[in-house]
């Protein structure tokens, strides 16, 4: 009785821990929140920073390196700096306000000393309050300094005078740079690309100014003049691809307003254009470097897709790939074979130039490489592997990776600043650009699906401080050609003790720092020392946590309430296509996947590595919110085992971009009928993928539930149902990671295995 | 009995052949003591409507080394059907289908007026003729819309199966696809890079990557076939049909903009037309070999980059002059005269031709291009601007057709001679090459291109000569040759503009005579204009290479020779000199040719230079003397027109005189003339014989305007106007004061001082010719 008393105190101060060997369902029935900071004020507590946006791995920070060092925990901060968002304060200001010494803005954490002065919590500076700063522009009164937007709200948007321009903002513009080798032909992306560029083209962020421009590569590199008052494109062929040059000095890229019908009839001729070329070249770093030439006056966005390994000219590349190496335990090439890709991002870098990769091959394209182009210029990469248009699925979910990529919001030449209280340091950065200086991260795009990552350290003993703050700072030129200043502030409170600091922990945030380290490992050591890391970290954690809380059961394995969950993520990541072994793994597939690690946000990260699986035979039985006047069913989340499973049953796994549904083979006759609209479980096309719009409650509830989900991403994933006897079901069983497979451990064998090295 | 005059008009009309000496030195040392050597000036191509068409191949000697043609000259034996070969006296049988023969009833090749004969090869594969132009972007709008004009106007003028090509050039120089659907799609390369032919294949599609045809799962279009059906190669993508891209090859010159590249304030534009001619040259190279082709190069500026630059982009700095050649001061011109001298031997190797139209008020480098033309027997036309007549004429006139409707251009031509056996060919002097074909009848003593019994001709019309070298190879007294003629054959192989492969074959035959005791007759058989001509021909070859004053020294050495050999005098008395009739012009012709511009270079540009001498070798005898000696006319009241002495007597006040100097059509109008014109006579209907008189040269004029090629520039003076000076600088300055006159006696070679009269010349000419030291 006396534990269950203190159940519940634990419960209530946050305390609460498991015995992981004996919690079978250890999932929330519902998404696994951020734990809340308490920075016990509870106006500050309203305003700190979303955690959508800003994380740290520790939501109390330890006062000194000796106390994070017990606790094992990995110290750092995720950032989604440029997410879309709903509710955005932006305000026009001719002084904003910013501490004299350590330049931060001012947040809504700083301590107003008088109605004149305030203290910069960063660096303790007592600066001065210009007047206007008493004047609240949304009530247009002069008063309180608390009511400006800045101190009401830990994220907001100045538009930047003058003075934070070192040229003119350039206009958007936008090149694209299209791989038309035979691989490319034969994966019939190009038709896709056209079709989409040519909707999406009106809804293109940017403004009259706006450029765009066009340049398509196999063994050479073709050029299109788009000058206004042609009657046609007029493709220009540069064959020398060892000195690659522009063909003429003008009308490459034009205004798009100018040259609309030009673009609209070279987007219609493209698809066409190469369809009986069988040339099996690809002359990639020319094409690249010709696109640096072209966009380098002005900066902008390259895009680039490529179907073939680079085989001529500059940054040519050998298939490094032995296929008979894809399952072994350790993955070798994963680091570039040259830094062509990686000095060409930042002469890019240095011209305000991103290069966003998108990846449809279908053979080795040596990823590893290739991808420094966009890493190191703060592009973004996709990949679509074994990428044929025919295959509706690709050709569905490429449409919907095109759809946002063209309209989504867009930061040109940007600048991101993370600046943090005295004592603690920025020491390790993660994500798509290129560091400047030691806290300047040069962005040259910037998008809202980009995350960022960075390692702290405790310099120096927090105790005389409260609190601490991070600041992101990004400056950026919307596509509209405004210069902006998007400010995030989160402020944590110093914790003095271990189990505060234990039972305070982010598993989320943390495991999302961990992959991104598991990356960095891998690459500067190896595949198998980032695996073991992972490991290490498990058993430290827990064999930390076992100093704090010696009391439970012997033989039992105790975690806190906030750390539950990380042996399950860990063995997740040790099963991602990124760290697994044992499973044959292509490499641009392992490399992309990373690539993933380092840059998805957190939400998605965690999706990705551990996707969600839902029943959704039974959802008229599971609980209903009400949204708008729609019932929306909220059916319990699953574990990742085949032991959850039913055949009778259906399930939907959903892995972020991508839902699988799987139909067990005696699903009840009437969710044939009234979702799926055929006779029977026989009757389920091998290939379906999408649902009937029936009238029946079934077919109503399960829509509206994966409209719910839906709606909470940036783009729709893409939706396939699968029969339980279907070859396709591997697509669906291989996800679920808490069972042993032959080469892996299920999850249970790993907690056993951490329970034997817990000391 | 004709004269020899007759005989060698005769000649001249029925084999297009002009011999220096109609009767030939029986021996090696009496043909080197003639002076003048035995040569003539062949035209392959001469106009012939007359001739029947023979549609089958020629017989040939069966001796392997010999080879000739059956012609009028052979002996037959009628009864046992057989032919002695008069070349090498073989006896060979008649082809199985020559069996019905008799006296009665002779194939067209024995009788004797088809001496010249053309024979179709109907087997043979037909190739539509292939143009490819090469345009100059670098030029102001208005130049560059005449241009245009002219190309697309062209488009009509070309048979339908003609392949066609465009090369466009500024600082890039860009191949265009044709006949592509949808955009328009060109390949661009850099100015300052010469393309490999790698690279070129790589742009045809035959190097880096797999064709369709090797891509066995691919379902490529179906291969394009050429008119004969049979697969063309695939540069087809750049040479296209005129029928099937007329259309867009229009749009795509409509669409044509000046090039792009900015320059700056005091540079000249960058232009590349070394690099664009390389790449003409290489495509034709890769995808047409040996096929007839003309690459047509339009420039409206010289060369200011890359391989092949004739001057840099810098204005102050101006391009070479004749003084800067002289004084070694012309940066550029060797190395681009290498590298444009490259091209003209690649091209030629695979008989395509290259034209180059150059219209700019400055030099465009003709200097350094010339062997493209010269080497190709393509055209070199030199105007102001293409937006004149002169240009615009002579560009139509390239697509001239003849009575049938056909092309008088004809392309891939071989000339082969074939001589008795005491001769030799010691070369050619032609728009041609050397095809270094050697045999028993080539010479060692080579004039001109040599060593060779075939020359190359990848272009040539019927006004195209060659001037053709030989030696006797008979030894001192020696007996008179078998038969008592020696006997030529000209064997010339082309490609018709229908594509026919055709065979033109001329066999002429000339007495022996035994100069030692008959030196009259072979005298009588000078014949003076060819002899002009040719030693034109020679002296301008040697300018080429050899100082101006060597060169000068030279021709003053030869002729004194001449008159020393051929004049009749009494030692070391000038009065008494006197030359045959057949011979007294012939002084007259040097002393004009050693006052022209061919040799006189210093009052030209390189660049005219170049164009006078190009023009020089190749047109046929009647327009090359013209240009060694000027026509002059003269329209008075006082009867009909006249020809009248180049020389300044013949300027009265009361006349008008019509110049033709071949490059230039000049009507003079007198004082008197140009005083009533002035005050408009022509106009009062009491003078309407005034107006007839002014007119009569006009037409006279117009009618040589709208035949010659290229159209000669037109000259409307006066007494006292400033063009007149053009008209001055070339009549003999008899009435001058300038009578000063001395010998140079330079390494004890005579020389005779330059701009002096004729008289003088002669006098000094005389004074040489007897005096018993020279
Ligand atoms: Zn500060
Ligand atoms: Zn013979």
């Amino acid at each position: 009785n006396l534990s269950v008393t203190r159940q519940g105190f634990n419960k209530l101060w946050g305390l609460e821990y498991y015995d992981l060997l004996q919690t079978r369902n250890i999932l929330p029935p519902d998404r696994v929140e951020a734990p809340k900071v308490k920075l016990h004020q509870e106006f500050l507590d309203n305003v700190n920073c979303s955690p959508d946006i800003f994380r740290c791995t520790l939501t109390k920070i330890p006062e000194s390196n000796s106390l994070l060092q017990k606790s094992r925990l990995p110290l750092g901060i995720l950032i989604h700096p440029f997410k879309d968002l709903n509710h955005l304060p932006v305000i026009q200001c001719s002084t904003i306000v910013r501490c004299r010494v350590c330049r931060t803005y001012i947040h809504p954490f700083v301590y107003f000393v008088d109605h004149k002065h305030w203290k910069c919590n960063l660096c303790f500076r007592v600066n001065e309050l210009p007047e206007e700063f008493q004047y609240d522009p949304v009530s247009k009164t002069y008063g309180d300094p608390t009511r400006r937007p800045e101190v009401k709200s830990s994220t907001i948007e100045f538009i930047a005078p003058s003075e934070y321009m070192l040229r003119p903002p350039q206009p958007a513009v936008y090149l694209f740079v299209l791989d038309v080798s035979q691989l490319a032909v034969e994966s019939g992306y190009l038709q896709i690309f056209c079709d989409v560029l040519l909707d999406e083209l009106d809804r293109l962020p940017g403004d009259g100014r706006t450029q765009i421009g066009f340049i398509t590569f196999d063994s050479n590199v073709h050029f299109y003049n788009l000058a206004e008052g042609l009657s046609q494109p007029q493709q220009m062929i540069v064959l020398d691809t060892d000195d690659v040059f522009l063909p003429c000095p003008d009308n490459l890229l034009v205004n798009l307003a100018e040259s609309r019908e030009l673009v609209r009839d070279l987007l219609q001729q493209l698809p066409q254009k190469f369809q009986t070329s069988y040339d099996n070249h690809s002359a990639l770093g020319a094409a690249l470097q010709a696109a640096y030439k072209l966009m380098a006056p002005t900066g902008g966005r390259i895009s680039v897709f490529q179907s073939s390994l680079p085989t001529t000219g500059p940054g040519s590349l050998v298939a490094r790939e032995d296929p008979n190496q894809r399952s072994g335990k350790d993955a070798p090439h994963l680091n570039p074979a040259t830094d062509f890709y990686k000095l060409l991002a930042l002469d890019c870098s240095g011209q305000q130039v991103a290069v966003d990769l998108f990846l449809l091959n279908s053979q080795y394209c040596d990823l590893a490489t290739t991808s420094g182009v966009s890493r190191f210029s703060g592009g973004c990469i996709y990949h679509f592997p074994l990428f044929k248009a025919s295959n509706v699925l690709q050709a569905e979910s490429f449409e919907r990776v095109l759809r946002r990529y063209f309209s989504r919001k867009i930061g040109f030449e940007a600048v991101m600043r993370i600046r943090c209280s005295r004592g603690l340091a920025i020491h390790t950065f993660h994500g798509n650009f290129f560091v400047r200086s030691t806290d300047l991260l040069s962005l040259p795009n910037v998008n809202p699906d980009a995350g960022f990552g960075m390692q702290v350290s405790i310099e120096e003993s927090l105790s005389e401080v409260q609190n601490v703050c991070f600041q992101a700072a990004l400056l950026y030129t919307t596509s509209k050609g405004e210069r902006r200043i998007r400010v995030h502030t989160l402020c944590l409170p110093v914790a003095t003790t271990l189990p505060d600091i234990l039972n305070a922990a982010d598993q989320q945030c943390i495991v999302g720092l961990l992959a991104k380290m598991a990356v960095d490992r891998s690459h500067q050591s190896s595949l198998s020392d980032a695996r073991d890391a992972f490991i290490n970290v498990a058993i430290d954690v827990l064999s930390a946590y076992r100093v704090v809380q010696p009391s439970g059961p012997s033989g039992a394995l105790l975690a806190p309430h906030n750390l539950r969950l990380l042996p399950l993520y860990i063995l997740a990541l040790l099963k991602y296509v990124a760290f697994r072994t044992g499973q044959s793994t292509r490499l641009d597939d392992r490399l992309y996947a990373m690539c993933q690690m380092k840059t998805l946000p957190l939400a998605f990260l965690i999706q990705t590595i551990y996707p969600d699986l839902y029943p959704v035979h039974c959802l008229e039985e599971q609980l209903t919110t009400l949204e708008d006047g729609t019932l929306i069913p909220q059916p319990p989340r699953l574990h990742l085992t085949a032991e959850k499973l039913d055949h009778r049953g259906a399930f939907l796994l959903d892995t972020g971009d991508h839902m699988l549904m799987y139909v067990g083979r005696s699903v009840s006759p009437e969710f044939c009928t009234d979702v799926l609209g055929v006779a029977g479980f026989n009757s389920i096309p091998e290939e379906m993928y999408e649902l009937p719009v029936l009238e029946s409650v079934k077919s109503e509830n399960i829509r509206n539930f994966i409209n719910r989900l839906q709606a909470e991403r940036p783009q729709c994933a893409t939706l396939e149902i699968i029969r339980d006897d279907s070859p396709r079901r591997v697509k669906f069983t291989e996800r679920l990671i808490e069972d042993r497979t032959e080469s892996a451990l299920s999850y249970y064998e790993f907690l056993q295995h951490l329970k034997a090295n817990v000391k | 009995m004709t004269t020899y005059e007759e005989f060698i008009q005769q000649n001249e009309d029925r084999d297009g052949i002009r011999f220096t000496w109609n009767v030939w030195p029986s021996s090696r040392l009496e043909a080197a003591r003639l002076v003048v050597p035995l040569g003539c000036l062949y035209q392959p191509l001469k106009e012939r409507p007359d001739l029947p068409p023979i549609q089958y191949d020629p017989v040939l000697c069966t001796r392997n080394a010999c080879r000739a043609i059956l012609n009028p000259l052979c002996q037959v034996d009628y009864r046992a059907k057989l032919w002695v070969c008069n070349f090498c006296f073989q006896r060979n049988p008649f082809p199985p289908q020559y069996a019905g023969i008799t006296e009665q009833h002779q194939p067209a090749e024995l009788i004797p007026m088809f001496s010249t004969l053309e024979y179709t090869i109907t087997r043979a594969q037909c190739l539509p003729p292939i143009f490819l132009l090469v345009v100059d972007t670098c030029v102001d709008e208005e130049e560059l819309g005449a241009l245009k004009d002219s190309l697309q106007m062209s488009l009509s003028l070309l048979p339908p199966n003609a392949l066609i090509g465009l090369i466009t050039f500024g600082k890039m120089v860009q191949v265009h696809e044709l006949g592509s659907e949808g955009c328009s799609k060109s390949y661009v390369f850099r100015g300052t890079k010469d393309l490999t032919s790698k690279q070129i294949q790589d742009m045809l599609g035959i190097g880096k990557f797999a064709s369709p045809q090797q891509a066995p799962q691919q379902q490529g279009p179906p291969q394009a076939r050429g008119p004969g059906g049979q697969p063309l190669p695939p540069a087809n993508r750049f040479l296209q049909p005129v029928h099937k891209c007329d259309m867009s090859l229009t749009d795509l010159l409509g669409e044509l903009q000046r090039d792009p590249w900015p320059v700056a304030q005091g540079k000249r534009p960058l232009r590349s037309t070394g690099v664009a001619l390389s790449i003409a040259v290489g495509l034709l190279e890769c995808a047409y070999p040996n096929t007839g082709a003309r690459v047509m190069l339009f420039v409206g500026g010289p060369c200011s980059q890359g391989p092949g630059q004739v001057v840099n982009d810098d204005l102050r700095q101006p391009i070479r002059s004749h003084h800067d050649i002289h004084k070694d001061n012309a940066k550029y011109m060797k190395k681009a005269i290498k590298h444009y001298e490259a091209l003209a031997n690649r091209a030629a190797a695979n008989g395509h031709a290259v034209d180059i139209y150059s219209c700019a008020l400055d030099q465009t480098g003709l200097l350094e291009m010339k062997q493209c033309c010269n080497a190709t027997g393509g055209h070199m036309v030199m105007g102001d601007s293409f937006n004149s007549s002169l240009f615009k004429q002579t560009f139509q006139r390239v697509f001239a057709r003849d009575q049938k409707g056909e092309f008088k251009m004809a392309f891939n031509g071989t000339l082969e001679v074939k001589a008795s056996r005491e001769l030799k060919i010691s070369g050619a002097i032609g728009p041609c090459v050397s095809l270094g074909t050697k045999g028993p009848s080539v010479s060692d003593t080579e004039i001109g291109l040599g060593g060779s019994c075939q020359w190359k001709f990848c272009t040539f019309n019927p006004n195209t000569s060659v001037a053709l070298f030989f030696e006797v190879v008979n030894q001192h007294a020696a007996p008179i040759p078998q038969g008592g003629r020696g006997c030529v054959q000209f064997i010339t192989q082309y490609q018709h503009s229908s594509g026919q492969r055709r065979v033109r074959v001329t066999t002429v035959a000339r007495n022996w005579a035994d100069a030692t005791a008959n030196l009259h007759h072979i005298s009588a058989g000078f014949d003076q204009e060819a002899a002009a001509v040719l030693m034109a021909r020679t002296v301008v070859f040697r300018a080429e290479t050899d100082d101006g004053p060597d060169v000068l020294r030279w021709v003053d050495r030869m002729l004194i020779r001449l008159c020393q050999k051929f004049g009749e005098y009494n030692k070391d008395d000038p009065n008494s000199f006197r030359l045959a009739e057949n011979f007294s012009l012939y002084p007259q012709f040097m002393y004009h040719l050693r006052r022209s511009q061919f040799l006189q270079v210093f009052n030209n540009s390189p660049d005219e230079t170049s164009f006078y001498r190009h023009m020089l070798m190749r047109e046929d005898l009647t327009q090359s003397l013209i240009m060694i000696q000027p026509i002059l006319y003269s329209y008075s009241f006082n009867g009909p027109p006249e020809p009248v002495l180049l020389d300044t007597s013949s300027i009265q006040p009361d006349r008008i005189l019509l110049m033709d100097t071949f490059f230039q059509i000049l009507i003079f109008h007198g004082e008197t003339i140009a005083q009533w014109r002035q005050l408009r006579y022509q106009e009062m209907p009491e003078y309407e014989n005034f107006r007839q008189l002014l007119q009569a040269p006009v037409d006279d004029a117009q009618e040589i305007l709208q035949t010659r090629f290229p159209m000669p520039r037109y000259i409307d003076t006066e007494q006292g106007g400033s063009q007149a000076r053009f008209l001055l600088s070339k009549v003999n300055p008899s009435q001058t004061h300038n009578s000063m006159y001395a010998y140079g006696t330079e390494g004890g070679a005579p020389v005779l001082t330059d701009d002096v009269s004729l008289q003088v010349f002669m006098e000094h000419l005389k004074k040489l010719a007897v005096s018993s030291t020279a």
